[in-house]
């Protein structure tokens, strides 16, 4: 019974330990920023362009399928790109009184 | 001990419940201290697994001990228990099953707290998502299936002991593969709902979870087919599914899965059918809960109904609670799931998607609503009716066999378009191919015209011939693109190919192992059985195998006395083999059962059950059962796991292009 | 012209097989009938095995109820009398699977309705989503044009050759 009684004991006092002791600076980490954001959708972008390439070698599309695919999805990572190289620029050199936007 | 076991599940439901009011206020309203808040929610999340650890531990000790002051392990274990199943009491009945589900939650979580940093606010979502479901099932030990509940009045010298069903060396790790499936999918439920109720830009969160869902998936097809082999290697009917509802269960929730696990990407590359997948997800997630509940509240009759008891109305409003939560977050929040693209083609990867959700869906509709008609008729008509096997092979053949030609057609398909004179084109060899494999079968002897059965097996070995070599040709044509960038030969050139894109042609081996599970399946209506008195020396003749009975004979040890039938099988004039069919009975549960022996080939299964004596004559029965074909099951299920494990390889050609990531200051909002 | 052979054709075809399926009917033995009734019909020992599949140690239902099988198919009945035989012995829970007629109808018929709506369903999206209007832009990125799309347009062409 003592020894069931001082584990439970120990037990708890280990759990409250370790979930309540927290020296030192925490934080919840960053909020997703713009930039990771668009980072991710280039890479969803340049994925799907690699697959579209792959798939007309492959002799799955048409070249004029292929042809307005393509341009569609570089449009697309184009958009993506320079919005991206203009994030960039701006965190080089911030524009007094300019505030990034949200999407 | 039971009371350090008792302790322990009082202390994880505390934990949990700190947990999630911890990490939810932590959320809901940031600011000063806020981030001290959510990093004691994560904590005392993996504080949950620790002790929810100790309490399974001091169960499985307390089952070593043969302490039978604690009812659970009276009820399911004895002294002369072998120690892999006194290991395996902790899921053999209903609480330590209960026990289980939860240690295996916690240590889910327990590995997702541990890689928050990932991204820490998503995962903070998720993590009090999964102590919300950690929470219900601590209330349910601690309140309505304690598993260190008491022994009242004198103690028993020894246990009950385990059903001798379960006590076979699949069963020590069938419970765990399934279970470790019907939980696994409360991870990607949990970021989905996350990703949902914060309104998370981005389809990050289906990368983060892809692997989870993979090893979940894998862990769930695992889990039902060695239920299968089981109930194949144990029950001794002869066959290796009888669409008992808990076989079902477990079915539901993998449908629904593979659904997801398809759907979902076309939210990874396209931005599409967002909606659906979040229900997709939850309704897995749900199905895996009522699967459980099924399986364990004994609402339902089945060879599986181990325990039957009172948790039904815990169950019922715990999958009520989920639902209504789930409503409420995907209405207030649906704007942030609309779709990003149309869809381009009706000859396209996308809507081929769309029709194999369709089936897959509806094949899973007709498991649930066979297996709750019954429910049904009795409410509605006042009597209860049988739901079983004709109607299922009558139903589900048909849904299976227009998956297997999706299976088949879906790699050909590109994404977004694809020309009809490719389709053709890239279609016609595997076409001829699968021309070749039925006329081969008619000539062979199968007469799709006699029986119905034939016809669709017939059918489903052209559709299997047609998925395998639809496959094949993807990997030559992708091999020969790859060849002529790079000079390599053919075979090098597919491995680079599958390096590539690991989950893709790691998918087209998924494809190829169900093409072979069907095959395997499609021996059935070919399946033959003769049952015979056999006294010594007495022959039975069955397909090619002739069996010659030689003798019995009898053993008793300190868990069970058995008596075995000598067999001996000749294949014309030479003796193959000596097979020897068994039948036990078990002292402690005083259970008698049966255990078949198999001898299996490419080509077939002879399978033999010892069946007991003739009451009149006293002369011993032997039952064989003929099986075709049944080992590519077994095999095809090992490629279907072998293609999800090649399909976690990280790609070797890195999708990532570099660039810098250095603003950290500008946060996003919602993606509408 | 050239239809009106094929149809008659086409009508030898199914009348032939039709003939066929109902030769092999006739021609069915005893034992094929007792294999198939014997399928369409559980244990009632609470096994939920079909009855010709249940092999208890010990069932106390499955070898009587192969014997009632037995003697009502010796005693000349057909399919549907022996099966109901059986219902009024052991109930309506003692068959398979549910029957053709009244409520039970439902179970047979909901699978088919469900593959028939989902199916129109499916078919109906597919063809909405693609004459969807082209949608904005994902995510709010805004398109870019002249010579800073050239720029970016060549760029990603560059990083995603194969």
């Amino acid at each position: 019974m003592t020894v069931a009684t001082l584990t439970c004991a120990m037990v708890t006092l280990g759990v409250l330990f370790y979930v309540f002791y927290l020296p030192g600076r925490l934080h919840m980490g960053p909020e997703k920023t713009r930039l990771a954001y668009l980072q991710e959708r280039k890479e969803v972008v340049y994925e799907n362009l690699r697959d579209l390439n792959f798939e007309h070698q492959a002799g799955k599309l048409p070249d004029q399928d292929f042809k307005s695919l393509k341009a569609s999805l570089e449009d697309e990572a184009a958009g993506i790109l320079a919005e991206m190289a203009r994030l960039e620029q701006a965190a080089i050199r911030p524009l007094p009184g300019r505030k990034e936007t949200r999407i | 001990m039971s009371q350090i076991g008792s302790f322990a599940l009082l202390l994880a439901l505390a934990l949990s419940t700190y947990s999630f009011l911890a990490g939810v206020l932590a959320l809901a309203r940031p600011g000063a201290g806020s981030e001290r808040l959510g990093e004691t929610a994560r904590r005392a999340g993996i504080a949950t697994f620790a002790v929810v650890f100790l309490a399974a531990l001091v169960l499985v000790i307390s089952a070593f001990h043969d302490d039978f002051s604690i009812a659970y392990i009276f009820h399911h274990s004895n002294r002369d228990l072998p120690a892999p199943y006194k290991f395996a009491t902790l899921w053999s009945g209903q609480e330590g099953s209960l026990l289980f589900w939860s240690l295996l939650l916690a240590a889910y979580g327990f590995v997702l707290r541990l890689r928050h940093k990932t991204d820490v606010r998503l995962f903070a979502y998720a993590s009090a998502i999964i102590s919300a479901v950690q929470i219900f099932f601590l209330l349910l030990l601690n309140f309505a299936a304690h598993p260190f509940a008491l022994m009242q009045g004198e103690l028993p010298a020894d246990g009950a002991g385990l059903n001798p069903l379960l006590q076979y060396p699949e069963m020590v790790i069938h419970p765990p593969m399934l279970y470790l499936g019907y939980v696994g999918f409360t991870v990607p439920f949990a970021f989905a709902l996350g990703a949902l109720i914060m309104r998370y830009p981005g389809e990050k969160w289906i990368r983060i979870t892809r692997r989870w869902t993979m090893v979940t998936w894998a862990f769930l097809t695992c889990g039902v087919f060695l239920g299968a082999h089981w109930a194949y290697s144990v029950l001794g009917w002869g066959g290796y599914w009888g669409w008992d509802p808990v076989e079902n269960a477990s079915l539901m929730p993998w449908l629904t899965g593979t659904a997801f696990l398809h759907s979902v990407m076309m939210q990874e590359k396209r931005g599409m059918l967002k909606m659906w997948n979040m229900w997709l997800i939850f309704a897995t997630f749900w199905l895996a809960i009522l699967g459980t509940f099924l399986t364990r509240s004994g609402i339902i009759s089945s060879v599986h109904a181990f325990a039957q008891s009172s948790i039904g109305g815990w169950f019922k409003w715990f999958l009520v609670i989920t639902f209504v939560t789930f409503t409420f977050f995907f209405f207030k929040n649906k704007s942030h799931l609309r779709s990003e693209h149309k869809l381009e083609s009706l000859i396209s990867r996308e809507s081929s998607f769309l029709f194999n959700n369709l089936l897959l869906l509806l094949a899973c509709f007709t498991v649930l609503w066979g297996t709750w008609f019954p429910l049904i008729s009795e409410y509605v008509q006042g009597n209860k009716v049988t739901v079983g096997p004709p109607f299922y092979n009558k139903v589900a053949i048909p849904v299976a066999l227009l998956l297997l030609l999706l299976t088949a057609v879906g790699p050909l398909l590109a994404w977004r378009k694809t020309s009809l004179e490719s389709l053709k084109r890239n279609f016609m060899w595997p076409a001829l191919g699968a021309l070749a494999v039925g006329i081969l079968m008619v000539v062979f002897g199968v007469r799709p015209w006699q029986d119905i059965a034939y016809f669709y097996a017939l059918m489903a070995a052209m559709l299997s011939a047609l998925v395998g070599l639809t496959v094949a040709s993807e990997f030559i044509r992708g091999g020969r693109v790859i060849s002529r960038h790079t000079g390599q030969n053919l075979l090098a050139s597919m491995v680079h190919l599958f390096h590539r894109n690991t989950r893709r042609y790691g998918g087209y081996i998924v494809h190829f192992g169900v093409a072979v599970v069907i095959i395997g399946i499609l021996g059935t209506p070919f399946n033959q059985d003769k049952e015979k008195e056999m006294g010594f020396g007495d022959k039975m003749t069955i397909g090619p195998y002739t069996l010659v009975c030689e003798s019995y004979t009898q053993d008793d040890n300190p868990n069970y006395s058995n008596e075995w039938a000598i067999i001996n099988v000749f294949k014309g004039d030479r003796k193959i083999e000596t097979m020897y069919p068994e039948r036990r009975f078990y002292k402690a549960s005083q259970q008698p059962q049966t255990l078949p022996r198999i001898r299996s080939t490419y080509k077939e299964d002879l399978y033999l059950t010892y069946e007991g004596l003739n009451e009149q004559t006293g002369r011993p029965i032997i039952k064989a059962h003929l099986n075709p074909l049944v080992m590519w099951i077994w095999v095809g299920v090992l490629i279907m796991i072998g293609g999800t494990v090649l399909a976690l390889i990280p790609n070797a050609v890195p999708v990532r292009v570099p660039a810098p990531a250095r603003i950290q200051t500008a946060p996003v909002g919602a993606g509408d | 012209m050239k239809s009106l052979p094929n149809s008659v054709l086409r009508t030898f075809q199914a009348g032939a097989l039709a003939l066929m399926v109902f030769a092999l009917l006739g021609a069915s033995d005893e034992g094929a009938r007792f294999n198939s009734l014997g399928h369409r019909l559980m244990c009632v020992c609470g096994c939920s095995q079909i009855l010709l599949e249940c092999n208890h140690v010990g069932c106390t239902y499955s070898d009587r109820m192969r014997g009632e099988l037995m003697a009502g198919l010796d005693r000349g009945e057909n399919d549907d009398l022996t099966l109901q035989d059986f219902v009024q012995k052991y109930g309506p829970t003692v068959l398979a699977a549910p029957t053709g007629t009244g409520f039970n109808r439902v179970a047979w018929i909901m699978p088919f309705l469900a593959l028939a709506l989902g199916l129109l369903t499916t078919i109906f999206i597919v063809l909405a989503w693609k004459k969807r209007p082209a949608l904005a832009a994902p995510g709010g990125v805004l398109p870019v044009s002249g010579a800073e799309l050239e720029r970016f347009r060549t760029q990603a062409r560059k990083e995603t050759q194969i």
